[in-house]
């Protein structure tokens, strides 16, 4: 027992003089990055990504895209420095702290709490920021002062057009979300003041942990709703298999938010695409980075194109048919 | 490299706070509590809507700190009253806020770079108005950190103090000297979530941000901090270095460190360690497993002994 | 003045482990007596120590101390007029506080555990004649955690912290059977000069036969809930381990 304390002591102090070192070869290429600053060489962006995830994944490359659309090229206009919190808020934090530490001239937050994360960090130093993937950058207070970038607000109008040609006699869209979840709730919010325009009414039930997610499905089916709509919830998305096994029991569609969801087996959906809207914010930040425009100059823009995706096997199990115009439009993702 | 290095002790100090706040529970009382998950975001959600409301900031930290010691009450009340075990009496405090907190400030919140914030307000600025606003946060920081550990000290050499340190350790003895110690584990509970509390309302006014999720795994780091600080302590106290100290009289006191200081070096090594992980570019989805590793081998050096408390 | 009044208590009612101990048992102690009880496992005499100090609580009968019930007080309230050594050394004293902060606890039993200096420096002296008197060499050792001390050390800590401010009861429960012979003799011979000196009501739980009849002026035999032997003054002075051992044997055939 003596000897494997031992061991574990040799290998604790290993490892710490392992990160030591890494800590100093981290603060070499920062000072080698510090020396090219001062230089006035190639300016760097920081980006922070909340997390791995699919649709959060396509921001980044839609950004990178977008600042190589806007004609600036890596290596001599820019240099990326890209992290990733691992939906930890706190390293969200350290994250953009280190962002601020080497004089990144513009921090990049994919998702509120990055975003908000790096606008703190970006205050003393006055840095600019560029967000993307937020809902609602109004209810989050991230739609004045020195940020901007875009939202991800669901196509909503496009979402229940879809949902009346699809299904001419609906009245309920069921809707399942998360009540801590500040995007869903704004998208709840969207539906039920566009629902009657399209005559639908909206019934929406919140959970707080995805476990709960298949008792609300239950809870709406005894309501008799029509169809349900997701929305990009996590929680509900997570668990899409199982809502499906129930409604396609019950006969009800549900349709997606994501083109994701729809390969899952959702009927149909009125999506973003999330890699579009990364190059929309690229082309934003390369006004700022080239100082074209601050922040100040550029209100958030939200993405005016959705895209329509299908799913035919999941229709014609329901029995639903798609109607000639859209069926031009939509991109069939089904098996 | 400077700049980063004051983030990161800044980080430390604000979160030393919520350390020493599980510090009490877990290492002194012998009470594991789980309502910090609760309880940091209640924090943040008390001072961030009274900050936005226009209250004195300092004034929001102590609101976060009675709203903290309510919720540490619920807590202690429900075990030692109600006679629920410790682990799930936290449980249940831990999920009622977290409905509490929705309620209070929603999911979300920012607070605007106008409203001013402990590191802004005017007395701070009179004093500090010369330091960049990084600077600004290190100090206040390092004060409000320094004053609660030294406070805590006090605390500890008092009667009531040592009472408290003699529940976590024999509760047995403090029946036959004729304490209910049942009350004695709920001013504990309730000291312990006035400071994560005030910590959340920190950290609020720091990020300028309030969410709901943010007291996810808040419980896990503040036991990290203080079972790495408290083994570090010890094995130093053990080392050769701190016996040659105790023989100069000048050094004396630094040789054998008090369990406050243990948690605040914690609480900062803590930090440093993640700004390595993430400046040496480690990949971030690693980092946790990478984090929980290192967490284990510190256990199983200290063995039981990080369980102990040190107070010389 | 103790007194226990028709006391019962059945453990486990209902059940098939259900096992009814005490059945009307009644005992006083009068002030200043030294009491011990003997008895084999499962006789009751712990139970009965914990029933006097409230940590179980009792079906029928009362409790009494100078004539007034304490049925209804709990068991951190009774300890105001008790003090009670533990069979383990570790419950007497607490490991991780040194010395001088454990007297220092003990010394204000009674009083408000406030915001007052924890530790009066003033009463440093008063400690250190106090563990002088044990002659354990525990005098210099104040600021020693209680956790670094050998079991007969913290146990004699215990005795000292037990008695250190007035009390009506002492309770000793199996409190040298823990510890090596030589340093059980050192806690007895301890115990016996505590005890005449402050001129303690006292109640000791042993398994040594020596003990029972070398200390105390009251015996007690414990069998299955009752007192089968009861001896006091010049009765105990003449019964000899041989007497109580017979008893033991006849108990046993029953």
């Amino acid at each position: 027992m003596k000897n494997l304390k031992k061991l574990l002591c040799g290998a604790l102090s290993l490892s710490m003089i392992l990160a030591l070192a890494a800590c100093g070869s981290g603060s070499t290429t920062e000072e080698s990055g510090d020396a090219q600053q001062a230089s006035g060489d190639v300016p760097v962006i920081g980006i922070c990504q909340y997390g791995q995830h699919g649709s959060l994944d396509n921001c980044r490359e839609g950004f990178l895209q977008g600042l190589e659309q806007a004609g600036l090229v890596e290596g001599t206009d820019y240099t990326i420095d890209y992290q990733n919190a691992s939906f930890d808020d706190n390293m969200a934090i350290q994250i953009a702290q280190a962002f601020s530490a080497e004089d990144a001239a513009l921090m990049v937050g994919i998702a509120t709490p990055a975003a908000t994360a790096c606008y703190a960090a970006a205050e003393d130093k006055d840095i600019p920021v560029i967000f993307t993937a937020i809902t609602d950058p109004v209810g989050a207070k991230l739609d004045s002062g020195n940020i901007t970038g875009t939202s991800d607000v669901l196509p909503v109008e496009g979402q229940l057009k879809l949902i009346r040609a699809l299904q001419p006699d609906a009245e309920t869209i069921g809707i399942i979300y998360t009540t801590s979840e500040s995007n869903s709730i704004y998208s709840v919010g969207v539906y039920e003041e566009l629902a009657a325009d399209y005559g639908f009414t909206i019934e929406a039930i919140g959970v707080t942990a995805q476990s709960e997610v298949t008792q609300a499905v239950d809870t709406l089916l005894a309501k008799n709703v029509d169809c349900l709509s997701n929305l990009t919830d996590n929680n509900v998305v997570g668990v899409l298999g199982s809502i499906l096994e129930k409604t396609n029991e019950a006969g009800i569609p549900v349709y997606g938010s994501e083109i994701e969801q729809v390969k899952l087996g959702c009927v149909a959906g009125a999506g973003l695409d999330y890699v579009q809207l990364g190059i929309q914010t690229g082309l934003m930040a390369a006004q700022v980075l080239t100082g074209e425009k601050t922040c100040q100059d550029l209100p958030y823009e939200i993405i005016e194109n959705y895209a329509l995706y299908v799913n035919s096997t999941a229709l014609a199990e329901l029995g639903l048919t798609l109607p000639d115009d859209l069926a031009e439009t939509a991109e069939e993702v089904g098996a | 490299m400077l700049d980063l290095i004051v983030s990161t002790l800044t980080q430390g100090f604000i979160y030393a706070l919520l350390s020493f706040g599980v510090y009490i529970t877990y290492s002194v009382l012998d009470f594991p509590d789980l309502s910090v998950d609760g309880t940091f975001p209640l924090g943040a959600a008390v001072t961030a809507v009274l900050l936005l409301k226009g209250m004195n900031p300092w004034l929001t930290l102590v609101c976060a700190a009675l709203a903290g010691a309510v919720a540490g009450l619920c807590t202690g009340l429900i075990h030692v009253k109600l006679g629920v075990r410790d682990l799930l009496a936290g449980i249940i405090t831990m999920t009622a806020l977290s409905s509490v907190n929705l309620l209070i400030a929603g999911s979300n919140l920012t607070v605007e770079r106008a409203v001013d914030t402990i590191f802004t307000s005017a007395p701070v600025m009179a004093v500090l108005g010369g330091l960049t606003l990084s600077g600004r946060k290190l100090v206040v920081s390092l004060v409000l950190v320094v004053v609660v550990k030294l406070v805590l000290d006090l605390y500890f050499r008092t009667k009531s103090g040592l009472l408290l340190r003699a529940v976590g350790d024999n509760g047995t003895l403090v029946t036959t000297l004729a304490q209910n110690k049942g009350n004695m584990k709920i001013l504990g509970v309730v000291l312990a979530n006035a400071l994560v509390a005030l910590c959340g309302g920190v950290l609020c006014q720091e990020q300028r941000s309030y969410s709901a999720v943010m007291g996810i795994g808040q419980v896990v780091f503040g036991l990290a901090t203080v079972i790495i600080g408290v083994s570090l302590i010890r094995f130093f106290v053990g080392s050769r270095a701190a016996q040659g100290m105790r023989k100069i009289p000048l050094l004396r006191f630094l040789a054998s460190p008090k369990g406050t200081t243990a948690v605040l070096l914690g609480s900062v090594l803590y930090k440093f360690c993640i700004q390595i992980a993430i400046n040496a570019g480690l990949p971030a989805n690693m980092l946790k497993f990478i984090t929980a590793v290192l967490f284990l081998l510190v256990l199983v050096i200290a063995g039981r002994r990080g369980e102990e408390i040190i107070h010389a | 003045m103790l007194e226990i009044k028709n006391l019962t208590k059945t453990y486990n009612p209902g059940t098939v482990t259900e096992l009814k101990l005490f059945d009307g048992l009644d005992l006083t102690v009068p002030d200043g007596q030294f009491i011990s009880i003997v008895g084999s496992n499962g006789s009751g005499k712990t139970s009965l120590l914990n029933i006097i100090c409230g940590s179980i609580p009792l079906d029928g009968g009362d409790v009494l101390v100078d004539g007034k019930s304490i049925r209804k007080q709990k068991d951190f309230q009774r300890y105001a007029s008790i003090g009670r050594v533990y069979q383990n050394p570790a419950l007497g004293t607490c490991p991780n506080l040194t010395m001088l902060e454990n007297l220092s606890l003990a010394d204000n039993k009674g009083k408000r555990f406030g915001l007052s200096q924890g530790v009066n420096r003033k009463r440093v002296d008063f400690y250190r004649s106090e563990l002088a008197g044990l002659g354990l060499g525990l005098e210099d050792k104040l600021d020693i955690k209680m956790g670094a001390l050998s079991g007969g050390q913290r146990q004699a800590v215990a005795l000292l912290m037990a008695t250190l401010t007035p009390l009506k009861f002492l309770i000793l429960d199996e409190h040298t059977a823990a510890l090596d012979p030589k340093t059980a003799e050192t806690i007895m011979v301890l115990t016996g000069k505590v005890v005449k000196e402050k001129g303690l009501t006292a109640m000791m739980v042993t398994h040594n036969l020596r003990y029972a009849l070398e200390y105390g002026d009251r015996l007690l035999m414990l069998d299955r809930g009752k007192i089968v032997v009861d001896r006091a003054g010049e009765e105990k002075t003449r019964m000899t381990t041989e007497e109580i051992l017979q008893v033991f044997g006849q108990l046993s055939m029953q």
